[in-house]
């Protein structure tokens, strides 16, 4: 027997399936060969690890421990971390480390806006809605207007009504301009009746800038006032169309 | 004698004495003349809705606008030499505007123009003039507005409308109507009586000037929701609920409050 004929019948022989004049035949190969009874101890090795009862999967004693210790063999092997370049810190994040006029800067800007809102706030707190009320000029100072018109950060009542009446003279002779052109053209009733109403406004007008030269706080005849010339400029507006 | 030489016409010519009758008689006729000869008429009506606006301004003359149980707007006019060109204008909104200002801006002397316009009663009115009265009478829209820039008065009866402005240099104001709640009612007069005639049960807040009189007369709507301001030349008050703005002022005349 050779040694392929051996091999091809070893399986069989470990398992004790060979006739007996077969057997005798491959143990006398075996006997004089050691490349075969090699092959033959390893099979058998196999067969008899395959024969054995399957045992339970072995479960490490500690596995939190054992994942730490994974973890620090892998972080062990990672190439070490770059430094990040720290972004500059924000004008909040660096802290108030401020010089004393700087802080003295500060607080007085502080101080100024909230006064500003503040102001702001109660003006529009006291002010009454226009709309109940006949002209501007009814409406009445509020007691923070009148605070800041006396420390002269706001127009007094008077200067307020004296650009105001400003304004309205502008106009007036400019429509007053306007109707000297087209006067002419006027029958005589016309004419008549314009003089006659121009005069009872001028009359009004004289007559509330009387009390307000007497009594410049008087709001009714400085509202009186103001209704008065603009009577006046839409009346010399209306004649100027004709 | 032939006729001609009977009336001092004959082959020598006329004699003097009978020219002078004859220009007597001409004269005579021409001075005594209607003025209606002189006048021409307008008229023209337009469908309308329920919610038909009339704007009208005039130059001169008397503008009375009645309401009408139709839906048709009339508008009738006498016009007196020289005369004004008239020329409606009917809006994609159904306004009706007339501007007889803007129409005959540079002609002169013209005459006065009467109108007579009959509106649906919920119609808006605005009406204005440069001289002359305004009546407005049964209007039930939401607005009705009266101005004259000079002379003339300002009649508004039986009116029910949410919105009133009435306002006139010389001249009186009349309005006896309704004052809706949440409405707005607007008077001024630079001189002239303002009388308003309302309803006890109307609801109101009321500022009511009169610096030159001091002449405000609340009649029936005195009380003690009425203060006197100003040295008697202000009145501001609450009556009733005071659902609605009323504005009255005077420059140099008087205000008068009736119960309706």
């Amino acid at each position: 027997m050779n040694c392929g004929d051996c091999q091809e019948i070893l399986s069989r022989f470990i398992d004790g399936d060979l006739d007996d004049r077969s057997s005798a035949a491959l143990a006398d190969h075996l006997a004089v060969c050691a490349e075969c009874t090699v092959i033959r101890d390893d099979l058998a090795e196999i067969l008899l690890r395959c024969g054995e009862p399957e045992t339970a999967e072995a479960v490490p004693p500690n596995p939190a421990a054992l994942w730490r210790r994974i973890n620090n063999l892998i972080e062990s092997e990672m190439p070490p971390e770059t430094p990040v370049k720290q972004e500059p810190k924000s004008w909040f994040a660096r802290g108030w480390n401020l010089t004393f006029s700087q802080a003295g800067a500060a607080v007085l800007t502080i101080a100024l806006i909230s006064s500003l809102l503040t102001i702001v706030g109660l003006r529009n707190y006291f002010e009454p809605p226009g709309s109940d009320l006949p002209t501007r000029a009814n409406e009445p100072p509020s007691t923070m207007h009148r605070l800041l018109s006396k420390v002269g950060l706001s127009e007094t009542p008077k200067q307020a009504r004296e650009r105001r009446v400003q304004e309205q003279q502008a106009a007036i002779e400019y429509w007053d301009k306007r109707v000297q052109t087209r006067r002419a053209s006027w029958d005589e009733r016309m004419r008549v009746a314009f003089d006659r109403n121009l005069y009872e406004i001028d009359q009004a007008v004289s007559e509330y800038q009387m009390i307000l030269q007497k009594d410049p706080e008087d709001q009714l005849s400085e509202e009186m006032l103001d209704s008065a010339l603009t009577e006046k400029m839409n009346l010399l507006r209306q004649f100027s169309e004709l | 004698m032939s006729f001609l030489a009977k009336i001092g016409c004959g082959p020598n010519g006329p004699k003097k004495t009978t020219i002078l009758l004859w220009l007597s008689v001409v004269f005579f006729c021409m001075a005594n003349a209607d003025p209606a000869f002189g006048q021409r008429r307008f008229s023209r009506s337009f469908a309308a809705g329920q919610n038909v606006r009339l704007h009208l301004f005039n130059r001169s003359g008397t503008v009375t606008v009645e309401g009408w149980n139709r839906s048709e707007v009339s508008i009738t006019a006498n016009i007196e030499a020289p005369a004004a060109i008239i020329a409606p204008q009917v809006g994609n909104d159904g306004t009706i505007s007339i501007n007889l200002v803007k129409d005959n801006q540079g002609r002169g002397e013209l005459g006065n123009v009467n109108f007579l316009v009959r509106v649906p009663y919920s119609c808006s009115v605005d009406i204005e003039t440069v001289i002359g009265n305004l009546i407005v009478t049964n209007v039930r829209g939401g607005l009705v507005r009266a101005h004259i820039s000079s002379e003339g008065d300002i009649t508004l009866t039986n009116i029910s409308a949410f919105a009133v402005a009435a306002q006139n240099g010389i001249g009186d104001i009349f309005f006896d109507g309704e004052i809706q709640n949440g409405g707005n009612y607007r008077f001024a007069s630079m001189r002239g009586n303002i009388n308003l005639r309302i309803p006890f049960t109307s609801s109101f807040k009321v500022v009511a000037t009169a610096p030159s009189t001091r002449n405000i007369s609340l009649g029936p709507f005195s009380g003690s929701g009425m203060s006197y301001q100003s040295d008697g030349r202000r009145v501001v008050g609450k009556f009733g609920d005071g659902g609605s703005t009323l504005t009255v002022t005077n420059q140099r005349g008087s205000i008068s409050f009736f119960r309706r």
